[in-house]
C-alpha cells in the first residue's frame, strides 16, 4: 500500500518537474528577453544614463517630463492619435466584414487579401508610398485636389493636416487584421438566430445591436485592446514621414523614446518616458478588460 | 522508451537554454564611461610598435558610405582596402561592418552605452569629438607625424581635437556650398546671371534673386530654389545659406553662444518665406527633407541646391535622373563679402575599448588607410573628397573639383564641436519650421533657438 503511494507521488511529482522543465525555455525566453528589459528600464529611468555617465538621480526624469512642453505634447498626439484611430479602425473593420461576410467566398477571399496586404508588407515600403502621395509639389493628392481648385497642400507639413495624415496612414496599415478577426468572427455567429431574429421582424440595426454584437465581444476586446497598443507606439510612420514635425505636432512619446535615446544618447530620460507610456497603456487596457470584457460570451 | 525519449528532449531543450544564457550574458553592464588609455605612449613620429612579435590580433572597423561604392556593392571597396592592409599586417584581422547614416548614429549610440562599440570608425567631427569630449575615444597624437601635423590646416585640426589630444585622424574634406543646374540657365538664355564667370563664382544676394526670378519667368516646370526643414539631417546645409544671406554666424567665435539671431539673418529668413509663397523657393519646404530637396535637384526638378559638395556630386551619379551640368557655387552674401563655407571633414577615430594592442592596431589601419604610398590617394578618390592636407591636390582632372580646391579658401570652422551640439541641432529645424509656416517672424525664431540653444551649451559644458 505504502510503495504504490509512493510510487504515485514519484510519478505525480515526476510529472510536475517534467512540465514545468519544458515550460522552462519559454519562461527563459521570456525572462531574459521581455522581464529583464522591462525592469531594467525602469530601473535606468532613475538614472542620468548618457554616454558618458550613470549616475542616481531619482525621479528628476520624471519631473523632468513632466515640465516638458514637447512630452506633453508628445503625449496629447499619441492620444489624440489613439482616439482618433481605434474608433475609426473598429468601426470601418466592422462595417468591411459585414460587408463581405455573406459574398462568395471567392470575393471575401479577394478583399481579405487587399485589406490585409498592408498587413504583411513593410511599414516602410508603405510609408514610402505615402510619401510620394503626401508630397507638396508632386504628390498625387495635391494632384487630385488640384482638380477641384484646391491649392496644393503640404499635408505632413502644415499642422492642421499633419497629424491626420498620419493616423490615415495608421488606419490603412491597422485595418487588415481586423477585417480578418471580424469576418472569421461573423462566420461563427449561427445562422439560425439571425433567421429567428428576422422571422420576428427585427431590423437590420436590432439584429446587429442585440445579436451580432454581442456575438463579437470576444473579438473586439482582442482588437480594441490590441490596436490601442498599437496605436499608442506607433513610430515608424512618424520617423519616416514627419520626423515628429512640423513643430512637434506629430511628435509622439514613442518617437520621443527614440529621439532621447538614440539620437541624444539620453537612456535613462528615454526609459522614463518608456515607463510612463506603459503605465498609461496598462491603465487604458485594465479599464478595457473591465468594461468590455465582462460582456464577453464565450 | 517514452521516458527516455521525453529526458533526451529535456536534455536538449537545456542545453539549448544553457547555450543561451551564456551567449547572452557577455558582462554587458552600465557604462565604464572615463576610460583614459591605459598607456598613452609619448609623441613619435610613427605608429606604436607593434605588440611583442606580431601577436594576431582582431579590430572592428564600423564604416558609414565613406568610400563610392565598387561595382554598386556596399563594402566591398572597403574589403579591398583590408585585403591589401593584410598584405602588409596580416596577423591583424579587420572586422568590417558597414553602417548607414540613417541607422548608423543609433546603433553606434547603442553599441557605446553597452560596452560594445566597434575599435575604429571612419566619421566626421560632429560625432567623433563629442565621443572624444567623453573619454570614449584614444588619442591619435602619437601617430600624426609633424609632417602631417603641418601640412592640415588649424581650422581642420580644431576640428579633429579635443583640447590638446587629436581624437580625429583628418582625412578627406570638401567644402559644403550650393549647386545649380546650369543647363536650365543655358536653355533659358540666362547663363549671364551665374557669377561663372569669376574665378572664385562669389556673388550677392540680389544677383542670387535676379536668378531665381529668371527661372521662375523662364522655365515653369522648374522650381527656382529648395530649403528644407523637416529634420535635422543636412542641416549644415540650411545654417550656411541662412548665416551668408544674412552674413552672420551660427555660433559665436568661441562656440559658447549662438551668434545667428542677427536681424540680417532674421531677414534672410523672413525672405526665404516670402520666397516659398512666390513661388521662387520649393512649397511644403517644412516637411522636405534635405535628401527630398536633392532628390529634386537630381531629377532636374530645381535649379538651386543648397546643400551639396564635391563629395556628395561624386556620391550621387547613380543617383541623377535627368541630364544636366550640375556646377557647384558658393552661398551668395548680402553684402558680396567673401561666403563662410562649412566644410565636410571625414577622418578616423579609436574607440579605447581597454585593450592596447586593438588600439595599436587600429592605428596601423588607419595609417594605412591614410598614409599608404598606393592606397592613400586611391582611397581620397574614392571618397570623392579632397584631401584634408593641403600639399595634396590635383587628385580629379574635374573643374568642379579645381573650383572646390579653390573654395577651401572660404572654409569656416563648423559649429558641429560645439559643446551640446548634439542637442543644438534638435532646436534649430523646428525653430525653421516655426517660421516657415507663418507661427513666428525670422526673429522671433532666430531667437527662441538661440534660448533654447545657449542654455544647451551652458548645460554641456557644466558637464564636461
Amino acid at each position: 500500500m505504502l510503495s504504490s503511494i509512493i510510487r504515485v507521488k514519484r510519478y505525480v511529482w515526476r510529472d510536475w518537474l517534467m512540465s514545468y522543465l519544458f515550460l522552462l525555455p519559454a519562461m527563459g525566453f521570456f525572462l531574459l528577453f521581455v522581464a529583464y528589459p522591462m525592469l531594467k528600464g525602469v530601473y535606468i529611468s532613475f538614472f542620468n544614463y548618457t554616454l558618458s555617465q550613470f549616475d542616481f538621480v531619482g525621479l528628476a526624469n520624471y519631473k523632468h517630463l513632466f515640465q516638458d512642453e514637447t512630452f506633453i505634447k508628445s503625449m496629447r498626439n499619441t492620444v489624440m492619435i489613439v482616439i482618433i484611430a481605434v474608433p475609426v479602425v473598429i468601426s470601418f473593420s466592422i462595417f468591411v466584414a459585414m460587408t463581405i461576410y455573406r459574398k462568395s467566398e471567392w470575393l471575401r477571399s479577394l478583399f481579405r487579401g487587399i485589406f490585409y496586404l498592408p498587413a504583411v508588407s513593410s511599414v516602410v515600403s508603405i510609408t514610402v508610398v505615402w510619401a510620394s502621395i503626401y508630397h507638396p509639389n508632386y504628390g498625387i493628392l495635391n494632384y487630385i485636389t488640384g482638380f477641384f481648385g484646391a491649392e496644393p497642400i503640404a499635408w505632413l507639413g502644415e499642422p492642421r493636416t499633419a497629424l491626420l495624415s498620419i493616423i490615415l496612414v495608421l488606419i490603412t496599415t491597422s485595418v487588415g487584421q481586423p477585417i480578418i478577426l471580424y469576418v472569421a468572427s461573423l462566420g461563427n455567429i449561427p445562422a439560425s438566430y439571425i433567421e429567428a431574429a428576422q422571422i420576428d421582424r427585427a431590423s437590420s440595426g436590432q439584429i446587429f445591436r442585440k445579436i451580432i454584437w454581442p456575438m463579437l465581444m470576444p473579438t473586439n476586446l482582442y482588437i480594441i485592446v490590441i490596436t490601442t497598443i498599437n496605436s499608442f507606439q506607433v513610430f515608424a510612420i512618424i520617423q519616416l514621414l514627419t520626423s515628429g514635425g512640423p513643430m512637434y505636432e506629430t511628435s509622439t512619446v514613442m518617437y520621443g523614446v527614440y529621439e532621447q535615446a538614440f539620437m541624444l544618447g539620453s537612456f535613462g530620460l528615454a526609459s522614463a518616458m518608456g515607463v510612463i507610456l506603459a503605465i498609461v497603456i496598462g491603465i487604458i487596457s485594465i479599464i478595457q478588460f473591465k468594461y468590455l470584457g465582462s460582456d464577453v460570451e464565450y | 522508451m517514452a521516458a527516455k525519449s521525453k529526458w533526451l528532449a529535456l536534455g536538449l531543450i537545456m542545453t539549448l537554454l544553457l547555450t543561451l544564457i551564456s551567449a547572452c550574458s557577455s558582462g554587458n553592464g552600465e557604462p565604464k564611461p572615463t576610460k583614459e588609455a591605459s598607456s598613452q605612449p609619448e609623441p613619435t613620429s610613427q605608429p606604436s610598435e607593434e605588440p611583442a612579435k606580431a601577436e594576431p590580433v582582431e579590430i572592428t572597423w564600423w564604416n558609414f558610405p565613406s568610400y563610392q561604392t565598387l561595382d554598386g556593392e556596399v563594402g566591398k571597396y572597403e574589403k579591398e582596402i583590408i585585403k591589401a592592409f593584410n598584405e602588409k599586417h596580416p596577423e591583424i584581422k579587420v572586422k568590417l561592418e558597414m553602417i548607414t547614416f540613417d541607422g548608423g548614429p543609433q546603433k553606434l549610440n547603442v553599441a557605446i552605452a553597452t560596452n560594445s562599440a566597434p575599435d575604429v570608425i571612419y566619421d566626421a567631427p560632429g560625432r567623433i569629438i563629442d565621443w572624444g569630449k567623453k573619454e570614449l575615444l584614444a588619442p591619435l597624437d602619437d601617430m600624426i607625424t609633424s609632417e602631417v601635423r603641418g601640412d592640415i590646416s588649424p581650422a581642420l585640426w580644431k576640428q579633429s581635437m579635443v583640447g590638446d589630444k587629436t581624437y580625429m585622424y583628418p582625412i578627406n574634406t570638401a567644402p559644403f556650398m550650393m549647386a545649380v543646374n546650369k543647363t536650365v540657365f543655358e536653355k533659358i538664355g540666362k547663363l549671364d546671371l551665374l557669377p561663372l564667370d569669376r574665378p572664385d563664382r562669389t556673388w550677392t544676394f540680389e544677383e542670387y534673386k535676379l536668378a531665381l526670378q529668371a527661372v521662375k519667368e523662364n522655365a515653369p516646370d522648374v522650381i527656382p530654389s529648395g530649403f528644407f526643414a523637416k529634420s535635422q539631417a543636412g542641416d549644415q546645409g540650411t545654417r550656411a545659406y541662412l548665416a551668408n544671406l544674412g552674413v552672420s554666424r551660427f555660433l559665436n567665435e568661441d562656440n559658447s553662444a549662438v551668434a545667428i539671431n542677427t536681424d540680417e539673418a532674421a531677414a534672410a529668413l523672413d525672405w526665404i518665406v516670402q520666397a516659398q509663397k512666390d513661388k521662387l523657393v520649393v512649397g511644403g519646404s517644412s516637411s522636405l527633407a534635405a535628401g527630398d530637396v536633392n532628390d529634386l535637384f537630381l531629377q532636374g526638378k530645381l535649379a538651386f541646391t543648397i546643400n551639396y559638395s564635391a563629395v556628395l556630386k561624386a556620391q550621387n551619379v547613380p543617383n541623377k535622373k535627368a541630364e544636366f551640368e550640375e556646377v557647384l557655387l558658393p552661398f551668395p552674401t548680402l553684402d558680396g563679402s567673401p561666403p563662410k563655407l562649412e566644410p565636410y571633414l571625414g577622418g578616423m577615430a579609436i574607440f579605447n575599448n581597454g585593450n592596447d594592442a586593438k588600439i595599436a592596431a587600429a592605428k596601423k589601419l588607419i595609417d594605412f588607410i591614410a598614409n599608404d604610398p598606393e592606397w592613400g590617394r586611391k582611397n581620397l578618390i574614392q571618397t570623392g573628397g579632397l584631401s584634408a592636407r593641403s600639399s595634396i591636390t590635383g587628385l580629379y582632372d574635374d573643374a568642379e573639383y579645381e573650383y572646390a580646391e579653390l573654395a577651401r579658401q572660404f572654409i569656416t570652422d563648423p559649429p558641429t564641436i560645439a559643446d551640446g551640439f548634439a542637442e543644438i541641432r534638435t532646436f534649430w529645424f523646428p525653430e525653421l519650421q516655426r517660421a516657415l509656416l507663418g507661427a513666428v517672424s525670422g526673429k522671433e525664431a532666430l531667437d527662441a533657438f538661440a534660448a533654447k540653444a545657449n542654455e544647451a551649451i551652458g548645460k554641456a559644458k557644466a558637464q564636461s
